[in-house]
């Protein structure tokens, strides 16, 4: 306790607490101005330092949506080329049933050899489909078309796998292996589908009671064995698909609560800063009130 | 024996000359009531010698006759004690709010959190690379790739540089005030000035007050700089130590600056040379920054198998090394493949972004335990001050009451004066006269 008080202690006193105050009102103005409670790393070290994982964290996840939807986009466009190639075969199917009940002339059995013919080049077509410009059924080798229009059935590309990433360490493929289905063609001799139309059409123009036999049986079944592939590339497809929506609810459910976090940690609260900014204001006005009339005063205004 | 006739004559003008110092004084501390440094002076008063009175009667004794008053001396009020706390604390503050002021330049060249920071170009790094890993084929998205990295490295280039100017600032700073005919230089050569004419004042049995005043003044700005250690000499000089120098700074009117110095001298020096220092927390947070660099060249370079995507080790030398045709996203290169671009984009949240983080905190940290060491170190200063001031500063209140007692004094010793020429006039010029 002083017991003695001077002119300077009075104004050094009044003036510090005049700065005080406006250095907190600053401080409280900045942070209504910018809404954040962070304005620099000193206002609260660790969470600047949680604030910048969560930051790239959120961001990630932007990249992992923005993966999943492509991903999505890549399989829809696979799931539609799979779908054509699978109308493809039922019809051959059907054509191959029709063919088989002996009735037909050797006239009608050209004619539907020329319809398979024809929709052997659709299922190449489909097998072509591009996503984005990318040959999606050609492994890696997006910028080749796997097969090519014509006679020529063999395969140009490659077993690569090409993945989206939908979440942390979660790639999910979005290729598949159509020469699984499809083959190399007659000339391999491997019993694929395109093997299996190109023996389907010769034994359909061949027209002999050998090559009725054959469609009847041996075609039939080898169609029924390249159906059940199709089936299971189309089923990993679906499932792919399924495993990247499943990923972006994930990734919806991880953005909420990321973003959460990050507004606690570096967002002002407003209601409350507001309020503090009222009291600075009222605590600034009276310092400054106070100090106009205590340091006017002394001895000197009362004594003539 | 009787009293002397014209006695009352001169005690009644010592009134009037010691009232008449004391107001001089009183004017003295009213005009310097804003000096900086000014310590109020009061005027001694004290009674004079008396006469001795040899008693009339016969049996001995006598009596002692009080003959005025008289302004012995004009003291400079102070307390030693207080100054040596206030500039031990001033030290302290001065080394505080240097440190703030450097390690908030620091926080500054951090630029976080913003849009423009390293934080920000790493996160758009990693995207630009899962971008690619979806269209792997396309040149756009290897042109991002690379601009991103380029700006990635050139902010880490930036900030370094920024941290390294801090520094040099700092050393610059530092030879400003420390080395030869710098601030402390001159302040030195005053104080040692000073004490040469305070010795002098002394001999000649003057009251050296302002002289004091201004060396204390200029002892409490050095404070600032560096801890000092002031001993008073019988002589009146003052021999100061400053920080960990070998030898004095000031001794009589001898000067000995510049001396080599450490961290340990605190102030404002001993922090400067610390934030230039190579152990320094800027060196720190550089050589943090170049592991960030170092740790992004090498995991980014390892999956990048085809060749180095980043060249250099360092915050100041890493930059992008391949062109956009060269951007691998696969193994093996040159196929729609994207394998090599997911892998990359998947070094998010790694190593390199967390040893960032972890500088973040550490300079944010720094900051803040600085600035409210200064702000604890000020309000010390600032409560030290006041109570300097109670002791030594002019209060207009005071002055002013003092003022209506000399000059009450002053009147009173006049009418006494008065009171006594009257009487002698009585004697002088009516005695003797009956019947004239």
């Amino acid at each position: 306790m002083t017991t003695r008080v001077t002119n300077d202690m009075v104004m050094g006193s009044t003036l510090a607490d005049i700065n005080s105050a406006q250095v907190q009102m600053e401080r409280t103005e900045r942070e209504l101005s910018s809404g954040k409670s962070i304005i620099e790393p000193s206002d609260n070290p660790q969470g600047a330092s949680q604030a910048i994982a969560l930051e790239s964290a959120l961001s990630g996840l932007g990249d992992y949506e923005t993966s999943a939807n492509d991903g999505t986009a890549w399989l829809d466009a696979a799931n539609g080329a799979l779908t054509g190639i699978n109308e493809a075969v039922q019809r051959v199917r059907e054509l191959v049933v029709q063919a088989g009940n002996g009735t037909n002339s050797q006239g009608n059995l050209e004619s539907i050899a020329s319809e398979v013919e024809q929709l052997t080049q659709v299922v190449k077509q489909d097998a072509d489909t591009q996503y984005a410009g990318q040959y999606i059924f050609s492994g890696t080798q997006t910028g080749t078309a796997p097969y090519q229009q014509g006679a020529n059935d063999s395969y140009s590309g490659n077993n690569g796998s090409i993945a989206r990433s939908v979440g942390p360490s979660t790639n999910v493929a979005v290729t598949v292996s159509i020469n699984s289905l499809l083959g190399e063609g007659k000339a391999a001799n491997d019993g694929k589908l395109l093997d299996t139309l190109r023996t389907i059409a010769t034994n359909l123009r061949e027209g002999t009671p050998a090559a009725r036999e054959a469609l009847n049986s041996k075609d039939l079944g080898a169609l029924e064995t390249n159906m059940s592939t199709l089936d299971s590339l189309q089923a990993t497809v679906g499932a792919n698909t399924d495993q990247i929506a499943a990923a972006v609810s994930r990734i919806e459910d991880l953005r909420d609560t990321t973003t959460t976090q990050l507004s606690d940690i570096q967002d002002a609260n407003i209601a409350q800063v507001s309020l503090e900014y009222s009291n600075e204001q009222a605590a600034y006005t009276a310092a400054l009130r106070a100090g106009a009339s205590i340091v006017q005063e002394s001895l000197l205004e009362f004594l003539h | 024996m009787s009293i002397p006739t014209l006695q009352g004559l001169q005690t009644t003008l010592s009134g009037l000359l010691a009232n008449q110092e004391a107001i001089d004084v009183t004017g003295q501390n009213i005009t310097n009531v804003d000096t900086e440094g000014y310590s109020r002076q009061v005027a001694v008063l004290e009674t004079n010698e008396p006469l001795h009175i040899a008693s009339l009667s016969p049996d001995g004794g006598g009596g002692q006759l009080g003959t005025g008053v008289s302004a012995t001396a004009f003291t400079r009020i102070r307390n030693e004690y207080l100054d040596a706390q206030y500039r031990t604390r001033n030290a302290a503050l001065g080394s505080s709010t240097t440190q703030t002021n450097e390690l908030t330049q620091a926080q500054s060249a951090f630029d976080e959190p913003s849009s423009s920071s390293i934080a920000s170009q790493l996160s758009a790094f990693w995207s630009a690379w899962s971008g690619l890993s979806n269209d792997p084929t396309s040149e756009a998205a290897k042109v991002a790739v690379v601009s991103a990295g380029k700006q990635l490295a050139a902010t880490l280039k930036e900030v370094n540089g920024q941290l390294q100017s801090i520094e040099a600032q700092a050393a610059q700073e530092y030879n400003a005030i420390a080395g030869a005919h710098g601030e402390l230089q001159s302040d030195a050569t005053q104080i040692a000035h000073l004490n040469e004419q305070i010795k002098l004042s002394l001999l000649a049995k003057q009251q050296p007050n302002e002289l004091e005043d201004r060396r204390d003044l200029l002892l409490d700005k050095v404070s600032e700089l560096g801890n000092i250690a002031v001993t008073k000499e019988s002589d009146g000089t003052d021999t100061v130590r400053f920080g960990d120098a070998g030898e004095a700074l000031v001794e009589g009117s001898k000067v000995d600056w510049p001396q080599a110095i450490t961290t340990a001298t605190g102030g404002r020096l001993g922090a400067l040379l610390e934030s230039a220092s190579a152990g320094g927390p800027i060196a720190g947070y550089r050589n943090t920054l170049n592991e960030v660099a170092a740790t992004l060249a090498e995991s980014v370079n390892k999956l990048h198998t085809s060749t180095p995507f980043f060249s250099g080790k360092t915050a100041a030398t890493l930059a992008v090394a391949v062109t956009p045709a060269e951007v691998q996203t696969a193994e093996p290169p040159n196929t729609g493949g994207n394998e090599v671009a997911i892998a990359i984009a998947a070094l998010r949240g790694g190593a390199a972004e967390q040893k960032y983080a972890d500088v973040i905190a550490q300079v944010g940290s720094a900051v803040q335990s600085a600035t409210s060491t200064s702000a604890n170190n000020k309000a010390v200063v600032t409560a030290l001050s006041a109570q300097r001031q109670s002791v030594s500063g002019v209060s207009l209140d005071e002055e002013m009451t003092n003022l209506v007692t000399y000059q009450r004094g002053y009147e009173a010793s006049a009418r006494a004066l008065t009171a006594m020429d009257e009487m002698l006039s009585t004697l002088i010029d009516h005695t003797g006269g009956v019947g004239l």
